[in-house]
């Protein structure tokens, strides 16, 4: 993967692949960043990224992070989603500590938060989720993860070319 | 989440915020007197054991790194250490300084972690790390700034920040020129002051006096203290090669965790991690990081569970100082890995993990196919010791209503920095229609 693991980086645009390979459709947002830096030059492709905290540094001052990872809502494996995450700091509720967004310490919107509290968060944050279907130990994505890939990439490359 | 009225009384926390991972915690009250503690983790590295049955060792290294998200140096260090171990190879001392200045970056990125974002927020009141930023912010930056620092030594002699792909069975695909390497050096000596404002930071936080009263367990190794090697020591006089200990460990399935649970012998509960590493070779600190100590009042032994957060930042200072060293001496080895030939045996390799000891063993065969996989990770040896001192925290917190008891709980095992592990992180959403 090019550029993998540049912190401070001088690129505006980071695509970060969220997962883990041998845990089989976690490893969708990886699959995903590797699939953009070999079409998109230029561009830090990070990853595989276990932990959300390590976005801290790597993203700094980016014009645009665009975070790929499996997501669990219900919905159809494969389903591809583009969530953009609020511009604007969020406050954090009593009842919303900063992991119940994933089940590491920190979560990517607590990691979000704590960037923008010192004042080296992307200037947009944009998450691509794919549906996935089995988050079991071992290698390999289910079929329909494997086919929204392509998809999800297609995504991701649309959103580098709108910062140009 | 509590619950329960009268004489019994549960205290339940299902989600431990600021671990590495996932995990839970119970503590049952009867009559006033805890009854039971149970830390209920999920921890892969079982699966990854099943996992590397039939794969070549020399796989090991990169595939174990991804068991954990925050240490894959110390898996990818035991790993190659075991399988070297099997084969008979040697390294040469210059691939023995590389590795440890590569695991001083991971010592430095975890330690810098743990102490300002899931740490320090329990000593100041905080929720969590994004309050403490709200509070004082010069404080987070100084941590994150600690953790870049970790970060470009691992992106230097790792190959990338995040995940090294530089590290191989026999030493390095690429040994690092000496500009790459000494250009560490001005990074380094602002994390080393840093390491040290941490420590007076730390050293004035208002911590809880208590006694673990542990048996500690670490590595140990003449003249320096202990990262990438060593044999294997106890605060009660166990002096062990990595393989006659990893023998005398044994780990019990406990069914409500997915980890085993280690004892000594079969009987004897021990603690690895920061507490135990200082306690066995804190005379092997450099002048500089013991006189840190010393400034804040942190003597030879620290038993104290939660001034490890002290201890993690002396750690800090040593890290740093430790990598400035190696820097300067630092010579490219050449070649960069030892020849590797496979051969059927057993090897064991033990490091030291920022959490604490970390032991590999593998039985290859003579191909070099891994027939079977040991990994025990600091956290399973930990658990026993961590339940103890629930227990310990617990029943001297009774007073407190059931919030402030179970916050005292979540902070007894932040105190060991568990690594609960990276499991899956896929994120849970609910779509919101209005």
């Amino acid at each position: 993967m090019t550029g993998a693991g540049a912190p401070e980086t001088a690129s505006r645009v980071v695509v970060v692949g969220m997962g883990s390979e041998y845990r089989r459709d976690d490893g969708a947002g990886p699959a995903v960043a590797h699939r953009v830096a070999g079409h998109c030059a230029g561009v830090a492709a990070l990853g595989p990224i276990a932990e959300p905290l390590d976005l801290l540094g790597l993203w700094d001052g980016a014009d645009l992070a665009v975070v790929v990872d499996a997501v669990r809502s219900g919905a159809e494996p494969g389903t591809v989603r583009v969530i953009e995450l609020a511009a604007e700091p969020e406050r954090a509720r009593a009842d919303d500590p900063p992991g119940t967004t994933s089940t590491h310490g920190i979560g990517l919107a607590g990691v979000l938060r704590l960037a923008r509290a010192v004042g080296r968060a992307p200037a947009r944050v944009v998450v691509v989720g794919i549906e996935g279907a089995d988050f079991g130990q071992g290698t390999g994505l289910s079929p329909a993860v494997d086919r929204a890939v392509p998809h999800a990439a297609r995504h991701v490359m649309e959103l580098i070319e709108e910062v140009g | 989440m509590t619950h329960g009225s009268g004489a019994h009384r549960t205290v339940a926390v299902d989600g431990l915020s600021r671990v590495e991972g996932e995990g839970s915690l119970r503590v049952d009250v009867r009559d006033g007197v805890v009854e039971d503690v149970a830390l209920t983790i999920f921890e892969p590295p079982r699966y990854f054991e099943a996992m590397l049955r039939g794969r070549r060792a020399t796989e090991a290294p990169d595939i174990t790194a991804r068991i954990c998200g925050i240490c894959p140096v110390a898996y990818q260090m035991s790993a190659c250490l075991a399988v070297e171990d099997a084969y008979g190879i040697g390294v040469d001392d210059r691939i023995t300084a590389l590795r440890r200045l590569l695991y001083c970056g991971e010592w430095i990125q975890s330690h810098a972690l743990h102490i300002y974002l899931l740490h320090a927020p329990d000593f100041l009141g905080c929720a969590d790390a994004v309050e403490l930023a709200e509070l004082d912010r010069a404080a987070v930056e100084r941590g994150l700034g600690i953790k870049r620092t970790g970060n470009l030594i691992m992106e230097v002699v790792g190959g990338r920040a995040i995940h090294p792909v530089n590290v191989r069975v026999g030493g390095f695909y690429r040994a690092p020129a000496p500009e790459e390497v000494a250009a560490l050096a001005e990074p380094l000596r602002r994390a080393r002051d840093a390491a040290l404002d941490t420590v007076r930071w730390v050293g004035g936080f208002e911590i809880p006096e208590v006694d673990g009263q542990y048996r500690f367990v670490a590595l140990r190794s003449t003249g320096r203290y202990p990262i990438e090697s060593g044999r294997v020591a106890s605060s009660d006089g166990l002096d062990a090669s990595p393989a006659e200990f990893a023998d005398r460990v044994v780990e019990e399935h406990v069914a409500r965790s997915t980890a085993l649970h280690a004892r000594l012998d079969g009987r004897l509960d021990y603690l690895t991690g920061p507490l135990a590493r200082y306690a066995l070779n804190s005379g092997e600190l450099p002048e500089v990081a013991r006189q840190a100590a010393a400034d804040v009042g942190l003597g030879p032994v620290c038993a104290n569970p939660f001034r490890s957060i002290v201890v993690r930042a002396v750690e800090l200072v040593f890290a740093c100082e430790e990598a400035l060293r190696l820097i300067a001496e630092y010579e490219p080895p050449e070649p960069p890995a030892s020849e590797v030939r496979p051969r059927a045996g057993i090897g064991t390799g033990a490091t030291e993990a920022p959490r604490g000891l970390l032991f590999h063993r593998y039985e290859l065969d003579e191909a070099g196919v891994i027939l079977t996989a040991r990994i025990v990770p600091p956290t399973s040896q930990n658990q026993l010791t961590i339940e103890s001192d629930l227990r310990r925290v617990a029943q001297a917190a009774l007073d407190l209503p059931d919030d402030q008891l179970a916050w005292r709980c979540e902070q007894a095992v932040r105190n060991h920095d568990p690594c609960i592990s990276c499991a899956a992180h896929f994120l849970d959403v609910t779509v919101v229609r209005g």
